[in-house]
């Protein structure tokens, strides 16, 4: 099921918010209980994310946000160990700043 | 998450479009993961976006049973594998030869689909791997056998094994393998991939003598693969070996930049090598 969204807003309560939405989705398949996401879970882990669920969550961030935010590029400008212990609050100001950097130029 | 149906299996893909604009057709290049713990992920963070950037088109695919493809219970011979990436080519409308880069037992699929289809690959980039040989099938099932007689230790003999070909394994890093071994474990209990490795079809000298294409040998230099290099380098007929010292079999991972640098321009090279220069295309 796709979700629903309002245009594209640099605003990190909101990305977060969609952030979320897209971590149900990847995980729906494992059947989660209850999911508490804030900005200091940490995908690896808090949310027992293997590496294949965050190529999942770049298919997400990219039908949402689309060449604005590459998180494939992202990801591979870290060291293994930073990958491993990414936070869901690094994701969101990582989208926050691309989504910035549109609206300025 | 685009899916493609292929050898009736259906497999995770992702394409990633060249970023940059080149003279000619841009290279096309596969890349291959390796078995049980590992996903497409490997590729896709790592030299994936930088090879797009670089003016690639990039194609990886999740092998089957492994990360999001699916996971049949039989049909993991490495012959299983190199039809499943044939198919998915014809299946993506992919003509043009292509650049294949396997790591580990990817660059072993890889092998056996340069030798089975030569017109379809421009070069092959094998990382910290060979060909399915004879000693190749055996040293696979001397290392599966502990799996096949003690199931319920399959996973701390994964940890232990995986760990061991990581040159600098931290505490994140020891814990994310803990949950790849959980999907190994998935693969190994519910299919029929443990005896199906061994009883791959095997590639003798005079085939390997045979290969016409390009192979760029990728070894770290305390990887499992070193010993065999030399024997390999002189059987191949247009190989080169780049050995990176420091490193073990998880070289791909530990050292992304190095390999991809030296993937990159072993790719040019060849590609270049295979094109015609614009000139020659406007006059002729």
């Amino acid at each position: 099921m796709s979700i629903e969204y309002a245009p594209l807003a640099a605003d990190a309560d909101v990305v977060l918010g969609e952030v979320a939405g897209m971590i149900r989705e990847v995980l729906e398949e494992y059947e989660p209980e209850d999911l508490e996401i804030g900005m200091a879970t940490r995908f690896g882990e808090d949310l027992e994310f293997e590496s294949i669920d965050l190529v999942a969550m770049a298919d997400h961030l990219n039908a949402r946000y689309g060449e604005v935010v590459n998180f494939a590029e992202y990801l591979a400008s870290m060291e293994l160990d930073e990958i491993i212990e990414l936070s869901v609050g690094q994701l969101v100001e990582y989208i926050v700043a691309c989504l910035r950097a549109v609206e300025g130029g | 998450m685009a899916k493609f149906l292929a050898n009736g299996v259906r497999h995770h893909v992702q394409r990633l479009p060249a970023r940059q604009d080149s003279p000619g057709p841009a290279p096309v290049v596969v890349f291959v993961h390796g078995v049980f713990i590992d996903t497409l992920a490997s590729f896709y963070f790592t030299l994936a976006p930088a090879f797009a950037a670089a003016g690639c088109e990039v194609i990886t695919y999740d092998l089957r049973g492994h990360g999001k493809s699916e996971r049949p219970p039989s049909g993991y011979r490495i012959d299983d594998f190199v039809t499943d990436l044939d198919a998915l080519l014809d299946e993506m409308g992919v003509t043009a030869p292509v650049h294949l880069v396997g790591n580990s037992f990817g660059g072993t699929v890889a092998f056996g689909h340069a030798v089975r289809r030569p017109d379809r690959v421009a070069s092959l980039t094998v990382i910290e791997s060979g060909p399915a040989t004879r000693a190749w099938t055996e040293i696979m099932a001397g290392a599966l056998y502990k799996v096949t007689v003690e199931p319920d230790q399959a996973m701390a003999w994964f940890t232990t094994e995986f760990g061991r070909t990581v040159a600098n394994l931290t505490p994140p890093q020891q814990a994310h393998l803990e949950r790849l071994a959980r999907a190994a474990t998935r693969l190994m209990e519910t299919t029929s991939i443990v005896l199906d490795i061994p009883t791959s079809t095997t590639v003798d000298d005079e085939a390997l003598r045979a290969v016409r294409t390009p192979v760029l040998l990728l070894v770290g230099g305390g990887g499992l693969v070193s010993d065999e290099t030399d024997r390999l380098q002189a059987l191949l007929p247009r190989s080169r070996t780049v050995v990176m010292p420091g490193y073990k079999h998880a070289v791909l991972v530990e050292a992304p930049h190095q390999v991809g640098e030296a993937t990159l321009a072993w790719i040019r090279e060849q590609h270049a090598a295979a094109t015609p220069a614009p000139e020659e295309v406007e006059t002729g």
